[in-house]
């Protein structure tokens, strides 16, 4: 039978997940990443997935890939030089942004340099006036004057931004054209074509991110296509994008920009699959890794999206899941601020020389390390056993911040696990109260390999009832690559009054943007069955200055009534807003069409073998600390030897291959059929 | 009562996240772009004795100030005893309620446990209109604070949580549009409640006892961190002055003086000599000056120390009664954000000499502001577009000044051009960089920001503030000063007027341009030591002719 695989390739390890979707079979494979050639270890450790577990490589139908490319080409600007063409007296605006500074106190910190140096940042005669009229013709010959200076310069992609071209893209198409005849071997980025939007510095920053990484993203997506076609032959080969959707080679590689945050978005797409399946569909996720931890919000089992996001310290205006991130992870740092206050991170002690109990040259304490301390962590480590741990450096790097503070070890410890709890319950409030939700509606989704260790500290912190802890915490990010559809965003400004005489022409730009979608969809293989064509609006009050998606539901269906339209508005500005009125006239400013096919086959799930017998999945007891009084003896359970309707009572540690998670004495636990956790916090 | 060095931890970051999640709450809720877009506002923790304890993240330097003098105002008026659950207490007023001016609205509201008072939470919120002679209640050239709007003391709004409806009537009708800001006082209100509730809830897991325990120890250790990076300055007198342009009517050339004394952990700020007040709303009140100091002394010594009075307590600052930094009644003050920059650069200026590596030259020292309004001839609805404008910040001691950044007190963002032009009937013909406008030096000065306006197919009115018109950004240690800005009316036979840097009401014919350029900032160092690369640098950036390089820094 066929298989899907799917590989989400990190920092350290690239993670393999094959699955068999007819029988839901799955397999996982973890090796070290290449992060010189990223694609290295892509297709060595598919051969060694389909070598380890027997899996004929040329009945794979499907690759899901996950990569950090364009972040890592970004964060270490090793982007390409690029040539930026803007309209005649606005070539500065790239550097002068919203001409803020980062830091309101430091003299000393400034935004990042920009992308395009002042001297290839070129002007355009050119005007498009902000009713989309032609105020300056487009000078032809001035443009391929300018081509003709970039033409043998060492510039390798060329980026357009024109103003209003959101409203009227004729000037950057007619310059798009000009530019291909004169430079037919550059990379190009046409604004109207990266993110056709409203505000000019955002649709800008996004253009010129997408040039700088074109290049070398073209070159690993060439790279990887002509690799996996050796090994894999006819398989579908898709990319995961920020928003979580996938998207193919060829897109990736004209958009790199739209994976440039799609690290953490896969886990996101992984922890609604758990959703829908657990039945508990509102969830917030928790995915705590060496560095830092991930925050995100999901609702009816649908990761919340933001269109505003910044990356490398760039704004990035694309769909992008919407996600917090907080630098407490396993390797954060504890430390004594001078004004004499215990404080963790955001220093994280990585992997090199890592936590102190690591024994590779760490000295200072840190969250593994008091985690490990207090018994919440195993001895023998992750991954089985096969790393051990030493818990008397452990005690040592804990003592030596002890003495200082004048405090117990058993204190200090347990305060670092306090306060690096306290800087996770503060981002968590940020993706839920700060949006208008209550965290006590929701559930905790823990995953990352340092997850499941804090979940239900924080869970209790936030007055949260239910803490569910997937089956696979630590391989969830390969997971959701394979429930993820092929997803693209079609978006058209209209910037009308909301009213009865306009609803005909948001019909006619919906049927335009539906036109795209669908030869969009042709294009990609998408079976007609499984597409989906969503419409939403983007509302706001008129003379408001931001907007909010509405729902309109499915293209082809008659447009909801007005009142409809409008009292779904009021609703949401109501939850993000805290209030909203009926007197004020609403203007309709983007319409999008969220286009979507499942292009891999559902998966079949196999449910776990029920079985209430607790005890012969147990491996002895530990002594836990829950406070920094005393500890308690707690039962340790090794999870792959639990089933399915068994349930514990009480405080525990569960150990598996890639993580381990602690409840407290308050709570009751029980596997779910799926082998997911379901924690109930007992008051 | 003591506690742990780790509770308290915990305590401070539970406050910050309170102060931060009202903070959210105020903006989210407001009606005016002034507060959604631009986050003119801030809120704050503050002890029984009335001191700060925790801010929000986003908090406004100069809103510290207006924060004290309330809470000073309401303990010397109101007895603590007769305060109940609920109640609201509002002023704006600078003379009379410890304000800075009356745009921004303080309100603060008592936090109870078992019937004692134990604490305030209070938010200020900047109103884009609070009345007077001038729409915005902004403009240059007024004299009086009468003139600048509704002076609002003491008052409870809420009693025990019930609205005083003929207060709140009184206080919306001296105000345009009464609608929008009636909005932004109940996102106040909410604000408020919502910090009052989480304030419960921390009360609930902690306990008056330890609560207030840990606002003590929050405060002292602060004060204790500042000390200590007082104690690491060199001891010795320091002095600076710079004079302020104008104050838009009579008064010009107007001097601040300062002196800085460093001993041990001691910092003190004296101001004498500076000029009386003007009869120009450049005027700072007292809180002010105190908040411009914490501002500076934080910027220079430790960014990352948390706001609370321990700042405030750390220095000792004094200012002649009557004069531009400490004005009393009927000083008018609108305008006080312009002063509150240059007060900074003088005491960077000053701090020179003991933090050269710290410290950095002057910015563009202003809060440029323009205001076009009009009526829109397709609709025929009046309109106003108001923007602050960002301008040069200073060069440093090892590198550049940065250049079109909001600087000091303000950071607020631009509106973006395609905004502007959906909005209102205007067009921007372009917005950049000016060449030649960040000084010379080792380090040279952050450039200033030009955007040219016209007007489409009717006569708007322009009202400008601008400082640092006439007298430029200077250098440190041999740096060059920086450009100095204008609002320039370019008229459709091509000829340039040059408009008054507190121009007020300036008729703009259809089609016709105004030019607003902010000032640029100063150089750091001698020119003689730029290096080659960054001279090369200069020149093939275009941000420089080759004509002033010529000058500054001659055949190198």
């Amino acid at each position: 039978m066929s298989w899907c695989i799917a590989v989400d390739i990190g920092g350290t390890f690239t993670d393999f997940y094959a699955v068999e979707p007819s029988t839901g079979r799955a397999h996982v494979f973890k090796r070290p990443s290449t992060p010189h050639d990223p694609s290295e270890a892509l297709i060595d450790g598919l051969r060694e997935t389909a070598e380890t577990y027997g899996i004929p490589l040329d009945q794979v139908e499907a690759l899901a890939h996950g990569t950090t490319v364009a972040t890592n080409t970004l964060i270490q600007r090793r982007g390409a030089p690029v040539a930026l063409i803007t309209t005649e007296g606005f070539r500065d605006l790239l550097e002068i942004g919203r001409q803020i500074r980062p830091h309101v106190y430091d003299l000393q910190i400034d935004q990042p340099e920009p992308l395009v140096p002042r001297k290839w940042r070129l002007d355009q005669p050119e005007r498009i006036g902000g009713k989309g009229e032609i105020v300056r013709a487009l000078d032809k010959v001035a443009l391929r004057a300018l081509c003709q200076k970039i033409k043998g310069s060492d510039r390798q992609a060329v980026a357009v931004c024109f103003l209003f071209s959101f409203f009227n893209p004729k000037h950057e198409q007619q310059a798009a054209k000009i530019i291909e005849e004169e430079l037919p071997d550059l990379a190009k980025s046409i604004s109207c074509q990266v993110q056709p939007e409203f505000r000019e510095y955002e649709r800008l920053s996004t253009t010129v991110l997408n040039a700088y990484l074109q290049p070398a993203v073209g070159d690993y997506m060439d790279k990887l296509q002509s690799k996996a076609k050796e090994l894999v032959g006819t398989a579908r080969i898709s990319i995961c994008q920020s928003s979580g959707g996938l998207m193919s080679v060829e897109e990736a590689t004209d958009f790199p920009v739209r994976t440039a945050l799609s690290g953490p978005a896969a886990g996101a797409m992984g922890a609604s699959a758990v959703a829908k399946q657990s039945g508990l569909r509102n969830v917030i996720t928790l995915d705590m890794g060496g560095t830092s931890a991930d925050v995100a919000l999901i609702k009816d089992a649908q990761p919340a999206i933001s269109y505003n996001r910044d990356v490398a310290g760039f704004p990035v205006r694309l769909p992008s899941i919407d996600i917090n991130t907080v630098g407490a992870g396993g390797g954060s740092i504890a430390w004594i601020d001078s004004d004499g206050l215990l404080k963790v991170g955001p220093q994280s002690a990585g992997a090199v020389p890592g936590p102190a109990c690591y024994s590779k040259g760490g000295t200072e304490a840190t969250v593994s390390d008091a985690n490990l301390f207090l018994g919440r962590l195993p001895i023998g480590g992750l991954l089985g056993g096969s790393m051990a741990m030493d818990r008397d450096k452990a005690a040592k790097a804990i003592e030596k911040l002890a003495q200082e503070l004048g405090l117990s070890t058993e204190r200090t410890a347990f305060g670092i696990l306090e306060i690096v709890n306290a800087n996770m319950v503060r981002a968590l409030r940020a993706v839920s109260v700060e949006r208008g939700y209550d965290p006590r509606d929701f559930a905790l989704m823990p995953f990352g390999g340092a997850g499941a260790l804090h979940a239900t500290d924080v869970a209790v912190e936030l007055g949260m009832k239910t803490v569910l802890i997937p089956k696979h915490p630590g391989i969830l990010c390969a997971q959701g690559l394979l429930d993820a559809p092929l997803a693209k965003d079609f978006v058209a400004t209209l910037r009308l009054p909301l009213s009865e005489e306009n609803l005909g022409s948001i019909e006619e730009k919906a049927k335009a943007l539906k036109a795209s979608a669908a030869d969009w969809l042709l294009a990609n293989d998408v079976p007609e069955n499984s597409q989906s064509l969503n419409l939403t609006a983007d509302l706001r009050y008129k003379g408001q200055n931001f907007e909010l998606s509405i729902s309109l539901g499915e293209v082809d269906t008659q447009l909801p009534p007005l009142a409809e339209i409008r009292s779904r508005f009021y609703q949401a500005h109501e939850v993000a807003y805290g209030y909203s009125t009926e007197d004020d006239q609403l203007e309709v400013v983007n319409i999008r069409i969220h286009a979507k096919g499942q292009i891999l086959p559902q998966i079949a799930v196999p449910e776990l073998a029920a079985n209430a017998d607790i005890a012969a999945a147990q491996r002895g007891t530990i002594a836990i600390w829950y406070s920094h009084e005393e500890p308690t003896e707690a039962p340790i359970y090794w999870r792959d030897d639990l089933g399915a309707g068994a349930v514990i009572t009480g405080a525990a540690r569960f150990e598996q291959l890639d993580s381990t998670s602690i409840v407290p004495p308050n709570s009751r636990t029980t596997v779910d059929p799926y082998g997911n956790l379901i924690v109930e916090i007992l008051s | 009562m003591s506690l742990d060095p780790i509770t308290i931890e915990i305590i401070h970051s539970s406050l910050k996240s309170i102060a931060d999640e009202s903070y959210i709450a105020l903006m989210k809720s407001a009606y005016s772009q002034n507060i959604k877009e631009r986050c003119d506002h801030s809120t704050a923790i503050v002890d029984v004795k009335g001191r700060l304890v925790a801010q929000a993240h986003n908090a406004i330097p100069i809103h510290i100030a207006s924060m004290i003098g309330l809470m000073e105002c309401l303990l010397r008026e109101r007895p603590i005893e007769d305060m109940k659950p609920g109640d609201i207490f509002v002023a704006n007023d600078p003379h009379v309620a410890g304000g800075t001016h009356l745009p921004d609205v303080n309100l603060a509201t008592p936090i109870f446990s078992g019937g004692e008072v134990i604490g305030f939470v209070c938010n200020i919120a900047h109103h884009a209109d609070i009345g007077g002679m001038a729409v915005g209640s902004m403009a240059g050239g007024m004299s009086e604070i009468y003139q600048e709007g509704l002076r609002i003391p003491l008052v409870k709004l809420f009693d025990a949580g019930k609205l005083n409806e003929d207060l709140f009537n009184l206080i919306l009708l001296n105000v345009r549009l009464p609608r929008e800001r009636k909005g932004d006082y109940n996102a106040q209100f909410a604000a408020t409640r919502l910090a009052e509730r989480r304030m419960q809830d921390l009360l609930d897991n902690y306990g008056a006892s330890q609560l207030t325990a840990a606002f003590d120890e929050i405060i002292e250790r602060t004060e204790m961190r500042m000390r200590k990076a007082v104690s690491e300055v060199p001891d010795g007198v320091y002095s600076f002055d710079d004079v302020m342009d104008n104050d838009g009517l009579k008064a010009s050339n107007i001097k601040i003086a300062l002196k800085v004394a460093i001993k041990g952990d001691q910092a003190s700020f004296d101001f004498d000599g500076t000029d009386p007040q003007v009869p120009g709303n450049i005027n700072v009140p007292f809180n002010g000056t105190q908040a411009s100091v914490c501002y500076a002394m934080k910027a220079l010594l430790d960014p990352e120390v948390p706001n609370n009075h321990g700042v405030i307590n750390s220095f000792a600052i004094t200012a002649p009664k009557g004069s531009l930094v400490n004005c009393v009644f009927p000083a008018s003050v609108a305008s006080r954000a312009h002063t509150s920059q240059r007060i900074i650069d003088v005491i960077l200026g000053a701090m020179a000499e003991p933090l050269p590596e710290k410290t950095v030259a002057a910015a563009n020292g202003a809060n440029t502001s323009a205001i076009f309004a009009g009526k829109n001839p397709d609709t025929g609805e009046g309109y106003l577009y108001f923007e602050t404008l960002g301008g040069g910040m200073g060069a440093r001691y090892a590198k550049d000044g940065k250049d079109g950044v909001q600087v000091h007190v303000t950071n607020t963002s631009n509106l973006p051009v395609e905004a502007i032009e959906m909005e209102y009937p205007l067009r921007v013909e372009s917005y950049g960089l000016v060449q030649d406008s960040g000084g010379a030096g080792r380090h040279r000065g952050g450039m200033s920001l030009e955007r040219v306006v016209r007007p489409l197919g009717h006569t708007c009115i322009f009202t400008g503030v601008g400082e640092r018109f006439e007298n430029a950004p200077w250098g440190l240690d041999g740096g060059i000063e920086g450009g100095t800005g204008s609002f320039t009316h370019i008229k459709s036979d091509g000829s340039e007027d040059l408009l008054h840097p507190k121009e007020m009401d300036k008729d703009i014919p259809a089609e016709e341009l105004v030019a607003i350029r902010t000032p640029g900032a100063g150089g750091y160092g001698s020119p003689a030591l730029r290096s080659k690369e960054a001279l090369q640098e200069d020149l093939e950036s275009g941000k420089y002719t080759a004509d002033y390089l010529q000058k500054h820094y001659g055949d190198r």
